[in-house]
């Protein structure tokens, strides 16, 4: 889903430069992460033309947001979780103002008011999605793959994905051994780090690009993979199979939230109302295969998308299932640390 | 006349390239090196005090080896353009004028393509099931496709690829002022070819040759996006460490600091291709 988000960062910034009497929205969303018939439909219904920048990870958005703060670039963002706590505290964003959102209350009770943004002050969620198991049936054999832990197996040598995302890969690695995935103990962090170490030399890429790509470029059999990448995978690959890990898939929320100094504060609310009307919510995800997390959208979803397992997983699916949280700025040191030793480690 | 004429002129042009220097070179530069001697803070990304903390980092073994096996990678692929680019410079230098200027144009051709563009077509030619490897089994060569993309061959790959042009202008240059009368008197004086190759083709190329090397060595340890696009990520460059801690750890401080190493490296490079310019220069007066 984030194609070319190295080109964001070696190309100058698109800032809208359309003409004055058209009204300009500064969307800064990971790629492939919203279909362009949306972006159409908002300009054909408002006339506000659309300007859609990418990046690849949290962390570049956050630098990025942060950066920029004061020259207000983007009048749109869309961090996960662990991040909107985060800008929340460092006064980054602008509050939401609800009474100009008609289509708030549509949206799953489970997935509001959550702690990392109390009444959704400062946050709209946009899509959830889990980053679960991926292998290509043709390819790894018989054996069932049912567990992060098979990851480490000898039969999958040199050919294994890793999504390009720290906090992702040292969830696996935490969980591997029994601990939390947002474990802030630097004792468990290291022991993570050794215990991805022996995964290492079996590891042929990090992808967070488009992570199914490696998958279907024929690099890699198994490994990481985020749900909606599985689903628009397995479009163009039928043997490319989703799995939800015995030790617990990791769930993720992104929301929209509008940076402090944006621009086009009216634009951004109406686009964040556009999205939540029912037929667009369902669309994107239809399109895209990650979940809405409005209920009125559900009831109108495409049979065959709502019962796909993948989009939408069942209870019995999220068990051991763990949101990302934020760990703070010194538990990051420690993951930080660690990561770069797992990356240059050879 | 002249000289009230030329003097407003001489002026504007010195303030244009003197400030052009000093807000494009000079200030980027003073900003990285007083980058790399604050402390990381995360909130605001600098505070004081004022450390070499940022330094002293850099020799921690992690980034020790970094910093080595991306300067082999780079030294690979330096060789790599070297062995590729000093014969092809010295053919160029042979052929006709018009030949030659269609040649260079022909190398500068894919610089109007952006270089990031230019690692994913390679990717594409790497790839499992991408075009070098159909192309061999279609001919039968091998049985398996050949495991090329994402790994330190492919890295090196993408080096040579990109930075070529790099090594063969400079050497085309000092072949273009070798004079074939200096080869003839050589030849006319008993040395054989590889003799004449030696004592007299060497010394007089060797300018040429430290420039390329300064021009492909230090910017083959910075391109950070070849090895993300075409090592996986995996094989990891000084330009790949500096990325990471100004964009993921948010540590300007000591991104700033690896990166001040590369430019006094760089700088040393330099100083030393200085002096073996001076060193030829008084042996050629001699």
């Amino acid at each position: 889903m984030k194609k070319l988000a190295l080109a964001g960062l070696l190309a100058v910034t698109l800032s809208g430069c359309g003409s004055d009497d058209q009204q300009v929205l500064n969307l800064y969303n990971w790629s492939e992460y919203m279909p362009q018939e949306v972006l159409d439909r908002f300009q054909e219904e408002t006339g506000i033309r659309v300007v859609y920048t990418t990046y690849d990870s949290n962390e570049a958005m956050y630098a990025r947001i942060k950066l920029l703060d004061d020259s207000g670039q983007y009048d749109l963002a869309v961090p996960s979780t662990y991040y909107v706590n985060k800008m929340r505290n460092e006064g980054l964003l602008t509050p939401i103002d609800h009474s100009k959102l008609s289509n708030y209350g549509q949206l799953d009770p489970e997935l509001t008011n959550l702690n990392i943004d109390p009444d959704n002050a400062y946050s709209i969620p946009y899509l959830w999605g889990t980053t679960g198991l991926a292998y290509d049936a043709s390819d790894v054999g018989e054996a069932p793959v049912t567990a992060w832990a098979d990851l480490w197996k000898d039969d999958y040598s040199g050919r294994v994905m890793l999504t390009n995302d720290m906090r992702e890969v040292f969830h696996i690695g935490l969980r591997v051994l029994g601990y939390s995935g947002n474990s802030t103990n630097p004792q468990e962090i290291e022991a993570a780090y050794n215990k991805l170490t022996e995964l290492m030399p079996a590891v042929r890429t990090f992808n967070s690009d488009a992570p199914r790509m490696p998958y279907l470029e024929g690099e890699t059999d198994i490994g990481m993979i985020w749900n909606g990448e599985a689903v628009m995978g397995k479009a163009d690959m039928p043997s490319l199979e989703y799995v939800y890990p015995q030790e617990g898939v990791i769930v993720w929320l992104d929301s929209f939230v509008i940076p402090k100094n944006a621009k086009n504060v009216d634009a951004a609310h109406q686009f964040i109302d556009f999205v939540m009307r029912p037929d667009i919510s369902a669309l994107i995800s239809e399109d895209i295969g990650y979940a809405t997390p409005n209920l009125a959208a559900r009831e109108q979803l495409d049979p065959a998308v709502a019962n796909d397992r993948a989009s939408y997983p069942t209870a019995v699916d999220l068990e051991q299932s763990e949101f990302q949280e934020d760990v703070g700025d010194e538990a990051l040191q420690v993951y930080t640390k660690y990561w770069e030793l797992l990356k240059a480690g050879r | 006349m002249h000289n009230s004429h030329r003097q407003p002129f001489r002026t504007a042009v010195l303030v244009l390239v003197w400030g052009w220097l000093l807000v494009l070179v000079l200030a980027p530069n003073l900003l990285v090196v007083g980058t790399s001697v604050l402390t990381r803070d995360p909130l605001s990304f600098l505070s004081l005090p004022l450390t070499l903390e940022n330094y002293a980092r850099l020799i921690d073994p992690l980034y020790l080896e970094v910093f080595l096996h991306s300067l082999y990678m780079a030294a690979v692929t330096t060789v790599c353009c070297l062995v590729i680019g000093y014969p092809f410079a010295w053919a160029l230098s042979r052929l006709s004028k018009r030949q030659q200027t269609l040649l260079i144009f022909l190398l500068i051709v894919p610089f109007w393509t952006n270089s990031l563009v230019r690692t994913y077509a390679l990717k594409l030619l790497l790839a499992t099931n991408g075009l070098i490897n159909n192309g061999l089994l279609a001919i039968g060569l091998i049985d398996e496709p050949l495991t090329l993309l994402y790994t330190e061959l492919a890295v090196i790959i993408g080096l040579v690829y990109l930075l070529l042009p790099f090594m063969i202008l400079p050497l085309y240059s000092v072949f273009e002022d070798l004079r074939d009368e200096l080869l003839l008197a050589s030849h006319d004086l008993g040395a054989g070819r590889w003799p004449t190759f030696i004592h007299v083709v060497v010394p007089l190329t060797l300018p040429g040759v430290l420039a390329g090397v300064l021009l492909v060595l230090l910017p083959a340890m910075g391109l950070f996006f070849v090895a993300d696009i075409l090592g996986g990520s995996r094989n990891l460059l000084v330009g790949n460490v500096i990325k990471s801690q100004f964009l993921d750890a948010r540590d300007w401080p000591f991104g700033a600091a690896a990166s001040v190493l590369l430019t006094a490296a760089m700088a040393l490079l330099l100083f030393a291709h200085r002096l073996s310019r001076r060193r030829l220069g008084e042996e050629a007066e001699v």
